[in-house]
């Protein structure tokens, strides 16, 4: 190559190292010419059957509401646990993102990465909105707002009424005793009684959670699940041993462990198996189906099984939060207020299966089944969130680990309870 | 190499290995720092605690089931990807028609990411429309369908199998180029010397293919040791940790368990137990050579 022909070669050389070079820092660099007000980047878990057709609605609202331009991105629901913690440790947190009310807020809290929302809650009046109950459990924390409620839900036995009426069963249970016996006529006919999806893990918090309830009671189970009670106390051998007479007597689906909720649910839509415990957004997902409420689905309260103890009710509570150092602060609360606003709340409750936590949100046309469901909440004599939500993660970890242990070999209760025992404290 | 080239290579290479240090070498030597710390990932506050965290790791049960996993999928790993990479090459090598169509249809798990291997044989391996359990059915064997990643005896064996699937494809695309440098002449020597099959094998062209098999074995291992995306999108480690690597125990100690520190001890010993077995594997086969 002649000498002319290599500088020119080392010349252009040089320049795509420089042009490179360029390119990476741009891309680095905020490229954004708006104004850091008019912009909010809100994220949120509620994918696929969990919501997605409702903020296809929500956004455009909040949008024209406020004009402020959003950016949503939304990730997987189990994802999104991990993704967050992420982006909150590398300083890449959302403007606001959608969180689970409960002991995850308070482990986010405890470390620092969240900023009170007081004064957008004075300025939104939502102490006339929001019910003092949902307000006090779900948005208040060390004494200030931490969380906007958005929606909750509530975990009952969903079952099939056709597959009720097929078996001759007139009569919902009440207690105990009451729901084995129906469970046994059930069998009998060859339906599958229980239905449940334990595949993700979660879907068997609940009815740890009612065992516990029904017999122990909520302030026993709170000890539990602040780490005041142990795993292999007598309470929670009783409860995991109804829960065992259920399994021994062939009244759950084969594998549990080996099929999602979803799974469960089509099983009971399918008329295979008569009922599943699980929260009201399987109402969301029926609906999504083409099923009818009160005609294809209803749903009955977990019954008493222990008539010394408050009944409670189980559920999860959707909120929204503000990282500390989001970007847009002002802009964040403007879009807070619009996802606190009747209007916004009614367009996830109708379509995802939830209630609304503001009061005033006209529900007048959500399904029978729903209006029931919320009924239910309000004459509960106590609400608690469930399981995963009501005890710090890394015990929760522990918990739902036992659960589907258990569920594959329930005649080892002592020492599987021994072995959480031991996972659990060391976790606290 | 003259100075002023030397000075260019000098150049050129220091873009890459500045990227190298900056994302590979320094988070692994902070991994080994944190490893000594209580870190919490999301204040960033690392309190030494010296070798509190190790002592914890050599007395705890998750570590030593996720290790002996760890094991188990490596041996295994190894063993089905030389030997199935091996003969299925073998096999294409001898094929006289539709050659290029055959091989592309063996190479094609290799284009799949371990994700997507992992929601293929998730739907392979449900119990009710799963196609392993329909198989099983049609040939009679109902009593051995089972939800086979919620089966405490066979969900770590069942992704292993499905890590296979793609592992031995690319064993085999190392095989079938090694086979191409077994030299002809001493294949037909063999050959007019009367030697059979047997004889070939062993004294041709297993020896030939040396190198390819030095290659298939550093794979294997590297690959099986890191394993996580497969095992966490098709079982997340359980049933109740069943089927957990010490890569997916990292990973749930640091993301569910919230123990961003000790996570990172186990980093540490995995690396290792990398370490190890790839050393030795390395020395192992240098000797072979010589």
């Amino acid at each position: 190559m002649s000498m002319v022909a290599k500088k020119r070669a080392r010349t252009l050389i040089l320049a795509g190292v420089g042009l490179s070079a360029v390119m990476i820092l741009g891309a680095c660099a905020s490229g954004s010419t708006e104004t850091a007000s008019s912009h909010v980047v809100a994220e949120h878990y509620f994918s696929g059957d969990l919501g997605a057709q409702a903020f296809a609605e929500i956004w455009p609202l909040c949008e024209q509401q406020t004009g402020i331009t959003m950016d949503n991105p939304t990730i997987d629901h189990e994802a999104f646990k991990d993704a967050i913690l992420v982006q909150l440790a590398g300083g890449n947190a959302p403007d606001l993102f959608s969180y689970w009310a409960g002991a995850r807020t308070q482990s986010l809290i405890d470390n620092g990465q969240l900023d009170p929302i007081d004064d957008m809650w004075s300025a939104a009046g939502l102490d006339a909105a929001i019910p003092a109950s949902i307000a006090d459990s779900a948005a208040t924390y060390g004494g200030s707002k931490y969380l906007l409620p958005f929606v909750y839900h509530y975990a009952g036995m969903f079952f099939n009424p056709a597959v009720l009426e097929e078996a001759g069963i007139t009569e919902i249970p009440t207690d105990w005793d009451g729901l084995m016996s129906m469970a046994e006529t059930l069998k009998a006919q060859g339906i599958t009684p229980f239905a449940l999806g334990s595949t993700d893990r979660w879907p068997a918090q609940f009815w740890f959670d009612y065992l516990i309830l029904r017999t122990a009671g909520p302030e026993y189970r709170a000890a539990l699940m602040s780490g005041e009670a142990s795993y292999d106390d007598p309470e929670v051998v009783a409860a995991l041993e109804l829960w065992k007479e259920a399994i021994d007597a062939g009244y759950f689906n084969t594998s549990p462990n080996g099929s999602g909720w979803t799974d469960a649910a089509d099983q009971v839509a399918r008329g295979e198996a008569a009922m599943t415990l699980m929260g009201t957004w399987i109402t969301g997902y029926w609906d999504g189906n083409g099923l009818v409420a009160g005609t294809d689905y209803d749903f009955f309260p977990f019954p008493q099984i222990n008539s010394d103890v408050a009944l409670a009710s189980v559920g999860p509570v959707d909120g929204w939060v503000m990282p500390s150092g989001a970007k847009n602060q002002a802009g964040a609360k403007q879009v807070l207020e619009c996802l606190a606003s009747p209007e916004a709340q009614k367009v996830m409750a109708l379509l995802q299966g939830a209630i609304a936590a503001n009061s005033n949100t006209d529900l007048s046309s959500q399904n029978a089944v729903m209006q029931k469901a919320a009924k239910q909440v309000a004459d509960s004599e106590a609400f608690v969130f469930n399981y995963d939500l009501a005890t710090p993660p890394a015990v929760a970890e522990v918990g739902l680990n036992m659960f589907v242990e258990f569920i594959d070999n329930p005649s080892d209760i002592a020492g599987i309870l021994s072995s959480t025992a031991t996972k659990a404290a060391a976790a606290f | 190499m003259t100075v002023k080239s030397g000075r260019w290579a000098a150049l050129f290479l220091a873009v890459p290995l500045g990227l190298y240090f900056t994302f590979v070498v320094g988070p692994s030597l902070y991994s080994f720092y944190y490893g000594f710390t209580d870190w919490n990932f999301l204040t960033g506050e690392a309190n030494f605690t010296g070798l509190d965290n190790f002592r914890r790791l050599f007395a705890d049960a998750d570590f030593w089931s996720a290790f002996q996993n760890t094991i188990i999928w490596t041996a295994l790993g190894l063993v089905i990807s030389v030997f199935g990479g091996f003969w299925l090459a073998m096999a294409l090598s001898r094929l006289l028609i539709l050659e290029r169509f055959v091989k592309s249809l063996f190479f094609l798990p290799m284009a799949l990411s371990l994700v997507v291997v992992g929601f293929i044989w998730t739907w392979i391996y449900r119990l009710d429309f799963g196609f392993a359990n329909i198989v099983l059915r049609m040939l009679g064997y109902e009593d051995l369908a089972t939800a086979w990643l919620a089966d405490r005896n066979w969900a770590l064996f069942a992704v292993i199998f499905a890590w296979s699937w793609q592992q031995v494809a690319l064993s085999m695309i190392v095989f079938l180029a090694g086979l191409t440098s077994v030299p002809k002449e001493l294949m037909e020597a063999a050959t007019i010397d009367g030697a059979r099959f047997r004889h070939q094998l062993n004294q041709v062209i297993i020896p030939s293919l040396r190198p390819a098999t030095g290659v298939v074995i550093s794979l294997a291992l590297i690959n099986s040791l890191k394993s996580f995306d497969i095992v966490w999108v098709m079982t997340g480690g359980g049933p109740f940790q069943q089927s957990e690597t010490l890569a997916v125990l990292i990973y749930r100690q640091a993301f569910r368990s919230y123990e961003f520190g000790y996570s990172s001890t186990i980093a540490v010993a995995l690396f290792v137990i990398t370490l190890v077995i790839i050393g030795g594997s390395i020395l192992a086969n240098r000797r072979g050579a010589e």
